[in-house]
């Protein structure tokens, strides 16, 4: 009987033979890569020239060619800065993950802790942050704490609101046929509301994962002994601004591959609990 | 003793505006092995009695019974099937379809062969491994009521199931679910807003009508089983879908002149 048969349209997604180059996609994949590159180079190019054809001191603002000469001078005293930084970038983020996923969680999960503590996280998000990072050198002094601690305090709660509205997102249905099937509020959440959230959550962790490093930058500014916000604030004194800005490059560079492994996860996630 | 027996069931929610009657003062049984479809417009309350029977919320006044026992809560016989196929879009049709038996803790060995045999009823065997967002609409459906169907549950709650799908599709779906039935024989309760639908599958129509949120006629369908769904082209079929129009107008008649009187009153 046809009825049975399923309808043909909906058969699995046309498959390209890989052995076809596809022009369309290849063109636009270059416009992509080619285009930003370009206008990069481009506004570099006019930043040499300007700095050499209005004779700009360097101390003000050097030319591009000079920050690359201090980046290669100094290459192991940024690359040894950088390591501080770049762990303690990483460490803010990861407690700040675990501690938004969590806090989320129990927002969302129980009305009266939600009641009781959610109109003080918001409150404290509408405190310009920065401005109490004096206060955490006094709390925790000058080492490493601080910085993680002042990162984590930056970075979670972006995660903690992605982790609600993700949560907040299963289809209402769902949870109606778990609960038909005397679902535990345990197995709901395992099976089927984390995995709807997931999306959301790592969203959230995008933001988080930049918003960790200012915040490590900035404690660093204020207390450290060591890492790349030291070096920029040594250096300013300085009056070294070519090395300035050869510090914020390697920040640059580090964000980028954290940002882009937080991308990774995402894509990995989304493969794995996503629509396709 | 009646399958599943209604008793003088309401439900009320407090409304921003006052108490909403969502059902009002229903009655009705349901034996051991029938189809019974509740028929009626949207917003009448029928949604909300099929939540009361599965156990999913809560009943105002007036008691339902399952096998006698009272309805509290969820139980693990029953089966539920949504307008929405509501599947995980990250298991492959197989793991959906067996998604009961891994809440349920059961042994999924000892499943596995059931779902692929209800696959094949549906007509998805070839699917087991694709993901639901590689289905269409009415494939998505077909695993739903497959899933329904997996852990052996005896009674089947079915709210609009096919009311997102096209006239077509819809049609399809009809003549898989009759097939079904003729497999495995169910207590069965479908809310539907399609007369044709309701004759077609069922022993019985309930016509619900909105004001007051009752049950207005309760039709016997005397076609027999197994069904050919060429039934439909009858004479009977479409006296009795005439039967069930009028009796759906004359609800709607109905609430129009208590509603006139009611004006009248507050004046």
């Amino acid at each position: 009987m046809d009825a049975f048969s399923p309808p043909a349209a909906a058969a699995a997604p046309q498959e390209r033979s890989p052995w076809r180059f596809n022009w369309a996609a290849g063109r636009q994949m270059l416009a992509n890569v080619l285009l930003p590159i370009a206008t990069v180079g481009v506004l570099l190019l006019v930043w040499e020239f300007a700095v050499r054809h209005y004779a700009i001191s360097s101390g003000l603002l050097p030319a591009p060619h000079e920050v690359w000469e201090r980046l290669l001078a100094t290459w192991p005293t940024l690359l040894r800065q950088a390591v501080p930084t770049s762990v303690e970038t990483l460490l803010s983020f990861f407690v700040a993950t675990f501690l938004g996923v969590v806090l989320g969680i129990v927002l969302t999960y129980s009305r009266l802790i939600a009641a009781s503590i959610y109109p003080g996280v918001v409150f404290f998000q509408l405190i310009p942050k920065v401005a109490l990072a004096p206060l955490f050198v006094v709390w925790f002094g000058i080492g490493g704490e601080t910085r993680v601690a002042f990162g984590v305090f930056i970075a979670f709660f972006p995660i903690v609101v992605a982790t609600m509205a993700g949560l907040r997102d299963t289809p209402p249905d769902m949870l109606r046929l778990c609960r038909g099937l005397t679902a535990t509020s345990w197995q709901m959440f395992v099976h089927v509301r984390l995995p709807f959230a997931l999306p959301q959550i790592f969203s959230g962790m995008k933001i988080a994962v930049t918003l960790a490093m200012i915040g490590v930058i900035v404690a660093e500014f204020i207390s450290a002994p060591a890492g790349l916000g030291y070096l920029i604030v040594f250096a300013s004194s300085q009056a070294d601004t070519a090395l300035i800005l050869a510090a914020i490059l390697v920040l640059c560079v580090i964000g980028l591959a954290y940002y882009a492994l937080v991308v990774l996860g995402e894509r990995l996630a989304i493969r794995m609990y996503g629509a396709n | 003793m009646a399958r599943i027996e209604a008793r003088r069931v309401s439900k009320v929610y407090q409304g921003r505006t006052g108490a909403v009657h969502a059902v009002s003062q229903v009655s009705f049984t349901i034996e051991e092995g029938e189809f019974v479809s509740v028929l009626g417009p949207s917003g009448c309350g029928k949604s909300t009695l099929l939540m009361m029977l599965a156990g999913l919320e809560t009943i105002t006044e007036g008691t339902i019974s399952n096998r006698g026992e009272a309805v509290v809560g969820p139980r693990t016989d029953n089966g539920l099937i949504f307008q929405d196929a509501t599947l995980l879009p990250w298991l492959s049709v197989l793991e959906n379809v067996l998604f009961p038996i891994k809440i349920l803790k059961r042994a999924r060995a000892d499943y596995l062969e059931t779902a692929l045999e209800l696959l094949e009823t549906v007509g998805l065997s070839d699917f087991a491994g694709h993901r639901p967002g590689q289905l269409s609409g009415g494939m998505k459906q077909r695993v739903a009521i497959c899933r329904a169907l997996i852990h052996r549950p005896d009674l089947l709650l079915m709210d609009e199931p096919f009311s997102a799908l096209d006239a077509i599709t819809r049609d399809e779906m009809n003549v898989v679910l009759l097939d079904i039935w003729q497999h495995h024989r169910k207590t069965g309760l479908f809310i539907t807003h399609s007369i044709r639908e309701a004759v077609l599958l069922s022993d019985r129509v309930l016509v619900m009508s909105r004001r007051p949120a009752t049950i207005a006629c309760d039709l016997t369908i005397p076609f027999k089983r197994p069904r050919d769904p060429k039934i439909v082209d009858s004479a009977e079929f479409a006296a009795l879908c005439s039967q069930l129009r009028g009796r759906i107008e004359a609800g709607y008649a109905a609430e129009k002149s208590s509603r006139i009187a009611s004006v009248a009153t507050a004046e």
